[in-house]
Protein backbone atom coordinates (compact mmCIF):
# COMPACT_ATOMS: atom_id res chain seq x y z
CA UNK A 1 0.00 0.00 0.00
CA UNK A 2 1.46 3.34 -0.53
CA UNK A 3 -0.41 5.37 1.06
CA UNK A 4 1.64 7.49 3.50
CA UNK A 5 0.35 7.82 6.95
CA UNK A 6 1.38 11.47 8.13
CA UNK A 7 2.25 13.87 5.38
CA UNK A 8 3.54 17.50 6.37
CA UNK A 9 1.90 19.92 4.59
CA UNK A 10 3.63 23.65 5.31
CA UNK A 11 2.33 24.95 2.08
CA UNK A 12 -0.68 25.31 3.27
CA UNK A 13 0.12 27.03 6.58
CA UNK A 14 2.77 29.30 4.89
CA UNK A 15 0.89 32.23 4.10
CA UNK A 16 -0.06 31.97 8.17
CA UNK A 17 3.61 31.92 9.80
CA UNK A 18 3.71 35.49 9.36
CA UNK A 19 1.02 35.81 11.62
CA UNK A 20 2.09 33.04 14.39
CA UNK A 21 5.46 34.78 14.27
CA UNK A 22 3.64 38.38 15.53
CA UNK A 23 3.13 35.74 18.72
CA UNK A 24 6.87 36.15 19.20
CA UNK A 25 6.43 40.29 20.66
CA UNK A 26 3.64 38.71 22.83
CA UNK A 27 5.09 35.88 24.49
CA UNK A 28 8.02 38.06 24.75
CA UNK A 29 5.77 41.06 26.12
CA UNK A 30 4.34 39.13 28.89
CA UNK A 31 7.73 37.04 29.74
CA UNK A 32 9.84 40.61 30.07
CA UNK A 33 7.08 42.78 31.66
CA UNK A 34 6.33 40.06 34.39
CA UNK A 35 10.13 38.71 35.12
CA UNK A 36 10.59 42.44 35.74
CA UNK A 37 7.73 43.05 38.11
CA UNK A 38 8.31 39.59 39.35
CA UNK A 39 12.02 40.31 40.02
CA UNK A 40 11.47 43.61 42.17
CA UNK A 41 8.26 42.06 44.34
CA UNK A 42 10.16 38.89 44.71
CA UNK A 43 13.35 40.09 45.54
CA UNK A 44 10.99 42.15 48.28
CA UNK A 45 9.54 39.11 49.52
CA UNK A 46 13.11 37.92 49.70
CA UNK A 47 13.79 40.83 52.00
CA UNK A 48 10.81 39.70 54.51
CA UNK A 49 11.68 36.25 54.47
CA UNK A 50 15.28 37.49 55.84
CA UNK A 51 14.00 40.00 57.89
CA UNK A 52 13.55 39.36 61.58
CA UNK A 53 10.45 40.72 61.64
CA UNK A 54 8.16 37.91 62.72
CA UNK A 55 5.15 39.60 60.95
CA UNK A 56 6.84 39.55 57.10
CA UNK A 57 8.44 36.63 57.38
CA UNK A 58 4.79 34.81 58.07
CA UNK A 59 3.11 36.54 55.19
CA UNK A 60 5.96 36.80 53.17
CA UNK A 61 6.02 32.74 53.52
CA UNK A 62 2.38 32.37 53.27
CA UNK A 63 2.34 34.57 50.41
CA UNK A 64 4.62 32.02 48.46
CA UNK A 65 2.77 28.85 49.69
CA UNK A 66 -0.75 30.18 48.19
CA UNK A 67 0.94 30.78 44.48
CA UNK A 68 3.22 28.05 44.81
CA UNK A 69 0.47 25.55 46.25
CA UNK A 70 -1.95 26.40 43.50
CA UNK A 71 -2.34 26.30 39.57
CA UNK A 72 -0.82 29.02 37.49
CA UNK A 73 -3.88 28.34 35.04
CA UNK A 74 -6.36 29.05 38.47
CA UNK A 75 -4.59 32.16 39.20
CA UNK A 76 -4.51 33.48 35.98
CA UNK A 77 -8.83 32.83 35.10
CA UNK A 78 -9.36 33.56 38.72
CA UNK A 79 -7.78 37.73 38.25
CA UNK A 80 -8.97 37.27 34.41
CA UNK A 81 -12.83 36.16 35.49
CA UNK A 82 -13.03 37.53 39.45
CA UNK A 83 -11.76 41.16 39.05
CA UNK A 84 -14.52 42.35 37.64
CA UNK A 85 -16.97 40.79 39.53
CA UNK A 86 -14.88 41.91 42.76
CA UNK A 87 -14.17 45.04 41.97
CA UNK A 88 -16.34 45.62 39.47
CA UNK A 89 -12.79 47.03 37.03
CA UNK A 90 -12.66 45.45 33.46
CA UNK A 91 -9.39 44.13 33.45
CA UNK A 92 -7.62 43.24 29.97
CA UNK A 93 -6.44 40.25 28.88
CA UNK A 94 -3.09 41.68 28.85
CA UNK A 95 -3.46 43.26 32.63
CA UNK A 96 -4.52 40.11 34.02
CA UNK A 97 -1.77 37.99 32.82
CA UNK A 98 0.82 40.35 33.51
CA UNK A 99 -0.44 40.27 37.13
CA UNK A 100 -0.98 36.50 37.46
CA UNK A 101 2.25 36.42 35.77
CA UNK A 102 4.16 38.35 38.08
CA UNK A 103 2.80 37.39 40.91
CA UNK A 104 2.97 33.20 40.31
CA UNK A 105 6.72 33.83 39.20
CA UNK A 106 7.47 36.46 42.39
CA UNK A 107 6.43 33.37 44.51
CA UNK A 108 9.07 31.36 43.16
CA UNK A 109 11.73 33.50 42.38
CA UNK A 110 11.52 34.61 46.15
CA UNK A 111 12.57 31.34 47.02
CA UNK A 112 15.37 31.14 44.87
CA UNK A 113 16.70 35.09 46.40
CA UNK A 114 16.35 34.09 49.41
CA UNK A 115 18.62 31.13 49.27
CA UNK A 116 21.19 33.35 47.32
CA UNK A 117 20.99 35.86 50.05
CA UNK A 118 21.17 33.00 52.93
CA UNK A 119 24.20 32.06 51.19
CA UNK A 120 26.27 34.97 50.96
CA UNK A 121 29.14 35.05 53.65
CA UNK A 122 27.55 36.31 57.45
CA UNK A 123 31.39 38.15 57.08
CA UNK A 124 29.81 40.41 54.48
CA UNK A 125 26.87 41.71 56.79
CA UNK A 126 29.27 42.04 59.31
CA UNK A 127 31.89 44.23 57.69
CA UNK A 128 29.00 46.57 56.12
CA UNK A 129 27.37 46.96 59.66
CA UNK A 130 30.92 47.78 61.09
CA UNK A 131 30.88 50.47 58.39
CA UNK A 132 27.71 51.87 59.99
CA UNK A 133 25.66 50.85 56.14
CA UNK A 134 21.79 50.87 56.77
CA UNK A 135 20.19 47.97 56.44
CA UNK A 136 18.43 48.73 53.36
CA UNK A 137 21.61 50.10 51.38
CA UNK A 138 23.71 46.66 52.85
CA UNK A 139 21.00 43.94 51.53
CA UNK A 140 20.78 46.53 47.95
CA UNK A 141 24.57 47.16 47.11
CA UNK A 142 26.28 44.47 49.42
CA UNK A 143 24.53 41.40 49.68
CA UNK A 144 21.90 41.02 46.68
CA UNK A 145 24.36 41.83 44.06
CA UNK A 146 26.63 39.16 45.51
CA UNK A 147 23.00 36.62 46.02
CA UNK A 148 21.90 37.23 41.83
CA UNK A 149 25.19 35.73 40.90
CA UNK A 150 25.12 33.10 43.31
CA UNK A 151 21.20 32.08 42.25
CA UNK A 152 22.23 33.25 38.23
CA UNK A 153 21.34 29.86 37.31
CA UNK A 154 18.40 29.13 38.72
CA UNK A 155 17.29 32.81 37.66
CA UNK A 156 17.77 32.03 33.95
CA UNK A 157 15.37 28.31 34.47
CA UNK A 158 12.74 30.44 36.29
CA UNK A 159 12.71 32.71 33.20
CA UNK A 160 12.61 30.04 31.08
CA UNK A 161 9.61 28.48 33.27
CA UNK A 162 7.66 31.45 32.58
CA UNK A 163 8.46 32.30 28.52
CA UNK A 164 6.79 28.65 28.00
CA UNK A 165 4.27 29.02 30.96
CA UNK A 166 2.91 32.02 29.56
CA UNK A 167 1.43 30.30 26.89
CA UNK A 168 -1.65 30.02 29.24
CA UNK A 169 -2.37 32.91 28.45
CA UNK A 170 -4.27 31.61 25.68
CA UNK A 171 -7.27 29.99 27.42
CA UNK A 172 -8.06 33.40 28.28
CA UNK A 173 -7.38 34.46 24.99
CA UNK A 174 -4.38 36.19 24.60
CA UNK A 175 -2.75 36.84 21.34
CA UNK A 176 0.45 34.98 21.68
CA UNK A 177 2.51 32.39 19.85
CA UNK A 178 0.38 29.70 20.93
CA UNK A 179 -2.88 31.08 20.51
CA UNK A 180 -2.03 32.06 16.93
CA UNK A 181 -1.22 28.65 16.02
CA UNK A 182 -4.30 27.05 17.38
CA UNK A 183 -6.12 29.75 15.47
CA UNK A 184 -4.59 28.89 12.25
CA UNK A 185 -5.33 25.25 13.19
CA UNK A 186 -8.88 25.58 13.47
CA UNK A 187 -9.04 27.97 10.30
CA UNK A 188 -7.31 25.18 7.95
CA UNK A 189 -8.24 22.53 9.71
CA UNK A 190 -4.24 21.58 9.81
CA UNK A 191 -3.12 20.86 12.93
CA UNK A 192 -0.17 19.17 13.13
CA UNK A 193 1.92 21.81 11.16
CA UNK A 194 1.06 25.10 13.05
CA UNK A 195 1.93 23.67 16.63
CA UNK A 196 4.94 22.23 15.14
CA UNK A 197 5.72 26.24 14.21
CA UNK A 198 4.68 27.26 17.43
CA UNK A 199 7.24 24.30 19.11
CA UNK A 200 9.93 25.31 17.15
CA UNK A 201 9.59 28.95 18.29
CA UNK A 202 9.15 28.64 21.54
CA UNK A 203 12.59 26.58 21.43
CA UNK A 204 14.38 28.54 19.49
CA UNK A 205 13.29 31.51 22.10
CA UNK A 206 14.52 28.97 25.30
CA UNK A 207 17.88 28.45 23.41
CA UNK A 208 18.35 32.49 23.21
CA UNK A 209 17.23 32.77 26.22
CA UNK A 210 19.73 30.14 27.43
CA UNK A 211 22.60 31.32 25.66
CA UNK A 212 22.17 34.89 26.66
CA UNK A 213 22.32 33.77 30.25
CA UNK A 214 25.79 31.64 29.82
CA UNK A 215 27.07 34.89 27.99
CA UNK A 216 26.39 37.08 31.33
CA UNK A 217 27.46 33.88 33.27
CA UNK A 218 30.74 33.93 31.88
CA UNK A 219 31.14 37.66 32.35
CA UNK A 220 30.16 37.63 35.65
CA UNK A 221 32.80 35.08 36.10
CA UNK A 222 35.64 36.84 34.59
CA UNK A 223 34.69 40.57 36.60
CA UNK B 1 37.86 56.97 75.57
CA UNK B 2 35.81 53.48 75.74
CA UNK B 3 34.72 51.70 78.80
CA UNK B 4 33.50 48.63 79.74
CA UNK B 5 31.42 47.92 82.70
CA UNK B 6 30.97 44.09 83.97
CA UNK B 7 30.42 42.86 80.65
CA UNK B 8 28.53 39.46 80.35
CA UNK B 9 27.79 37.72 77.27
CA UNK B 10 26.37 34.52 76.84
CA UNK B 11 25.27 32.49 73.63
CA UNK B 12 22.25 30.39 75.01
CA UNK B 13 22.98 28.91 78.21
CA UNK B 14 26.91 29.74 77.27
CA UNK B 15 28.47 32.30 79.49
CA UNK B 16 31.20 33.68 76.77
CA UNK B 17 32.02 36.46 79.02
CA UNK B 18 31.68 36.68 82.45
CA UNK B 19 31.97 40.39 83.59
CA UNK B 20 34.66 42.50 82.36
CA UNK B 21 35.49 45.69 83.15
CA UNK B 22 38.23 48.15 81.69
CA UNK B 23 39.01 51.18 80.13
CA UNK B 24 40.82 52.33 77.07
CA UNK B 25 41.91 55.78 76.68
CA UNK B 26 42.37 58.12 73.26
CA UNK B 27 45.50 57.10 71.45
CA UNK B 28 45.99 53.89 73.65
CA UNK B 29 47.04 50.46 71.61
CA UNK B 30 45.53 47.57 73.45
CA UNK B 31 46.05 43.94 72.87
CA UNK B 32 44.15 41.58 73.88
CA UNK B 33 45.73 38.12 74.18
CA UNK B 34 44.24 34.93 75.73
CA UNK B 35 44.10 31.16 74.62
CA UNK B 36 41.43 30.23 72.16
CA UNK B 37 38.09 30.11 73.47
CA UNK B 38 38.79 32.05 76.26
CA UNK B 39 36.40 34.86 74.78
CA UNK B 40 38.86 37.60 72.92
CA UNK B 41 36.63 38.03 69.75
CA UNK B 42 33.25 37.85 71.30
CA UNK B 43 34.23 41.30 73.53
CA UNK B 44 35.92 42.88 70.90
CA UNK B 45 32.24 42.54 68.77
CA UNK B 46 30.43 43.52 71.98
CA UNK B 47 32.30 46.98 71.28
CA UNK B 48 30.70 48.12 68.18
CA UNK B 49 27.79 45.76 69.32
CA UNK B 50 27.66 43.25 66.48
CA UNK B 51 27.19 40.97 69.64
CA UNK B 52 25.76 42.90 71.80
CA UNK B 53 26.61 42.53 75.50
CA UNK B 54 23.98 40.03 77.57
CA UNK B 55 24.58 42.55 80.46
CA UNK B 56 26.81 45.18 81.10
CA UNK B 57 27.48 49.21 80.33
CA UNK B 58 30.32 50.35 76.98
CA UNK B 59 30.44 54.12 77.21
CA UNK B 60 32.63 55.51 74.23
CA UNK B 61 33.30 59.10 74.63
CA UNK B 62 31.45 59.12 78.28
CA UNK B 63 28.23 58.09 76.00
CA UNK B 64 26.46 54.94 76.95
CA UNK B 65 25.84 52.98 74.07
CA UNK B 66 24.30 49.92 75.67
CA UNK B 67 21.04 51.57 76.98
CA UNK B 68 18.51 53.46 75.62
CA UNK B 69 17.68 54.60 71.83
CA UNK B 70 20.98 54.66 70.28
CA UNK B 71 22.36 55.36 66.78
CA UNK B 72 24.17 52.24 66.41
CA UNK B 73 25.12 53.08 62.89
CA UNK B 74 26.57 56.28 64.01
CA UNK B 75 28.39 54.01 66.55
CA UNK B 76 29.71 51.86 64.24
CA UNK B 77 31.28 54.83 62.18
CA UNK B 78 33.43 56.26 65.61
CA UNK B 79 34.59 52.31 66.23
CA UNK B 80 35.86 50.93 62.68
CA UNK B 81 36.25 47.03 62.54
CA UNK B 82 39.35 44.83 60.95
CA UNK B 83 37.68 41.58 60.27
CA UNK B 84 40.02 38.27 60.29
CA UNK B 85 38.52 36.97 57.03
CA UNK B 86 39.15 40.34 55.73
CA UNK B 87 35.45 40.58 54.51
CA UNK B 88 35.87 42.48 51.60
CA UNK B 89 33.12 42.99 49.42
CA UNK B 90 34.15 40.66 46.10
CA UNK B 91 31.98 42.92 43.77
CA UNK B 92 33.54 45.81 43.85
CA UNK B 93 36.99 46.84 43.38
CA UNK B 94 39.79 47.71 45.90
CA UNK B 95 38.58 51.10 45.44
CA UNK B 96 35.23 51.18 45.61
CA UNK B 97 35.47 48.97 49.02
CA UNK B 98 37.08 51.80 50.41
CA UNK B 99 34.99 54.81 49.17
CA UNK B 100 31.63 53.28 49.28
CA UNK B 101 30.73 53.72 52.93
CA UNK B 102 32.05 57.41 52.98
CA UNK B 103 29.68 57.81 49.72
CA UNK B 104 26.75 56.38 51.61
CA UNK B 105 27.37 56.45 54.98
CA UNK B 106 29.30 60.10 55.59
CA UNK B 107 27.51 61.53 52.38
CA UNK B 108 30.58 62.11 50.37
CA UNK B 109 30.55 63.48 47.01
CA UNK B 110 31.89 60.77 45.03
CA UNK B 111 34.80 62.71 43.95
CA UNK B 112 35.75 62.98 47.47
CA UNK B 113 35.37 59.50 48.52
CA UNK B 114 37.27 58.19 46.04
CA UNK B 115 40.24 60.70 46.09
CA UNK B 116 40.25 59.88 49.83
CA UNK B 117 40.33 55.77 49.09
CA UNK B 118 43.41 56.27 46.69
CA UNK B 119 45.10 58.55 49.34
CA UNK B 120 44.56 55.41 51.68
CA UNK B 121 45.45 52.76 49.57
CA UNK B 122 48.70 54.97 49.23
CA UNK B 123 48.72 54.83 52.81
CA UNK B 124 48.31 50.67 52.83
CA UNK B 125 50.71 50.10 50.16
CA UNK B 126 48.36 49.32 47.54
CA UNK B 127 47.71 51.83 45.08
CA UNK B 128 48.92 49.63 42.15
CA UNK B 129 45.84 47.61 42.58
CA UNK B 130 42.84 50.40 43.18
CA UNK B 131 41.16 48.91 40.14
CA UNK B 132 41.91 45.26 41.15
CA UNK B 133 38.35 43.27 42.88
CA UNK B 134 39.58 41.73 45.73
CA UNK B 135 39.64 37.92 45.06
CA UNK B 136 42.51 38.63 42.97
CA UNK B 137 44.28 40.36 46.21
CA UNK B 138 46.92 38.03 48.10
CA UNK B 139 45.92 37.65 52.31
CA UNK B 140 47.95 40.64 53.58
CA UNK B 141 46.41 42.63 50.33
CA UNK B 142 42.97 42.16 51.13
CA UNK B 143 43.90 42.77 55.10
CA UNK B 144 45.67 45.98 54.15
CA UNK B 145 42.81 46.60 52.12
CA UNK B 146 40.39 46.39 54.82
CA UNK B 147 42.39 48.45 57.00
CA UNK B 148 42.11 51.18 54.21
CA UNK B 149 38.38 50.71 54.26
CA UNK B 150 38.04 51.03 58.14
CA UNK B 151 40.14 54.18 57.95
CA UNK B 152 37.85 56.01 55.30
CA UNK B 153 35.08 56.18 57.95
CA UNK B 154 37.82 58.07 59.93
CA UNK B 155 36.67 56.52 62.92
CA UNK B 156 38.24 57.14 66.42
CA UNK B 157 39.09 53.93 67.32
CA UNK B 158 39.36 50.79 65.28
CA UNK B 159 38.72 46.83 66.46
CA UNK B 160 41.22 44.24 64.81
CA UNK B 161 39.87 40.91 65.27
CA UNK B 162 43.12 38.58 64.89
CA UNK B 163 43.85 40.42 61.79
CA UNK B 164 46.18 38.40 60.79
CA UNK B 165 45.30 34.68 61.88
CA UNK B 166 44.13 33.58 58.42
CA UNK B 167 47.35 35.09 56.67
CA UNK B 168 50.31 32.90 55.05
CA UNK B 169 53.29 33.79 57.29
CA UNK B 170 54.75 35.97 54.85
CA UNK B 171 52.25 38.01 54.90
CA UNK B 172 52.19 38.77 58.32
CA UNK B 173 54.58 41.40 58.62
CA UNK B 174 53.55 43.87 55.54
CA UNK B 175 49.93 44.02 57.70
CA UNK B 176 51.97 44.18 61.28
CA UNK B 177 53.54 47.31 59.82
CA UNK B 178 50.74 49.22 58.30
CA UNK B 179 48.97 48.79 61.57
CA UNK B 180 52.30 49.73 63.68
CA UNK B 181 52.23 52.64 61.31
CA UNK B 182 48.50 53.32 62.12
CA UNK B 183 49.61 53.05 65.81
CA UNK B 184 52.28 55.93 65.31
CA UNK B 185 49.64 58.47 64.35
CA UNK B 186 47.62 58.04 67.48
CA UNK B 187 44.86 55.81 66.03
CA UNK B 188 43.13 54.05 69.20
CA UNK B 189 43.61 50.08 68.45
CA UNK B 190 42.15 47.68 70.08
CA UNK B 191 43.88 44.03 68.56
CA UNK B 192 42.90 40.95 68.90
CA UNK B 193 45.88 38.90 68.70
CA UNK B 194 48.73 35.96 68.46
CA UNK B 195 50.83 37.71 67.56
CA UNK B 196 53.32 38.36 70.81
CA UNK B 197 55.83 39.92 69.01
CA UNK B 198 53.17 42.97 67.68
CA UNK B 199 51.51 42.96 71.39
CA UNK B 200 55.17 43.56 73.45
CA UNK B 201 56.73 45.98 70.64
CA UNK B 202 53.64 48.22 69.64
CA UNK B 203 51.05 47.55 72.32
CA UNK B 204 50.80 49.97 74.76
CA UNK B 205 48.74 47.76 77.11
CA UNK B 206 47.97 44.17 77.60
CA UNK B 207 44.71 42.83 78.49
CA UNK B 208 44.61 38.83 79.05
CA UNK B 209 41.78 36.64 78.96
CA UNK B 210 40.95 33.46 80.34
CA UNK B 211 37.67 31.82 80.44
CA UNK B 212 35.78 35.00 79.91
CA UNK B 213 37.37 36.76 82.25
CA UNK B 214 39.45 39.96 82.53
CA UNK B 215 42.57 38.13 84.75
CA UNK B 216 45.44 40.39 83.72
CA UNK B 217 45.31 44.02 82.61
CA UNK B 218 48.88 45.31 82.88
CA UNK B 219 51.06 47.39 80.69
CA UNK B 220 52.80 45.85 77.68
CA UNK B 221 56.49 45.99 79.02
CA UNK B 222 55.81 44.59 82.44
CA UNK B 223 53.26 41.63 81.33
CA UNK B 224 55.79 40.43 78.78
CA UNK B 225 59.16 40.53 81.56
CA UNK B 226 56.82 39.59 84.64
CA UNK B 227 52.98 38.56 84.49
CA UNK B 228 51.30 39.17 87.94
CA UNK B 229 49.12 36.18 87.54
CA UNK B 230 50.30 32.18 87.16
CA UNK B 231 48.00 31.32 84.25
CA UNK B 232 48.98 33.97 82.42
CA UNK B 233 52.77 33.07 83.00
CA UNK B 234 51.61 29.43 81.62
CA UNK B 235 50.30 31.14 78.72
CA UNK B 236 53.26 32.94 78.22
CA UNK B 237 55.98 30.15 78.85
CA UNK B 238 53.83 28.27 75.87
CA UNK B 239 53.70 30.67 73.33
CA UNK B 240 56.72 32.62 73.45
Amino acid sequence: MGQRLMVLDFERIWPSVPYILEGIQVTLGYTSVSLFFGFIWGALLALCKVSHLTLLKWSAAFYTSIFRGTPLLLQLTLIYYATPQLIGYNISIWEAGILAFTLNSAAYLSEHFRAGIEAVDKGQTEAALSLGIPYFLMMRDVILPQAIRNILPSLVNESIDLLKESALISVIGGADILRRATIVANEKYIFFEPLLVAGALYYILVMGLTCIAHLIEKKLKTS
Amino acid sequence: MIRLENIHKSFGSHEVLKGISGKISQGEVLAIIGPSGSGKSTLIRTINLLDPPTTGKIYIDGKCITEGSVDVGKIRTKVGMVFQQFNLFPHMTTLENVAYAPIKVKKLSRQEALNLGTILLQKVGLEDKEKTYPPQLSGGQKQRAAIARALAMEPEAILFDEPTSSLDPEMVKEVLNVMKGLAHTGMTMIVVTHEMGFAREVADRVWFLDAGQLIEDSPSHTFFREPRTKRAYEFLEKVL
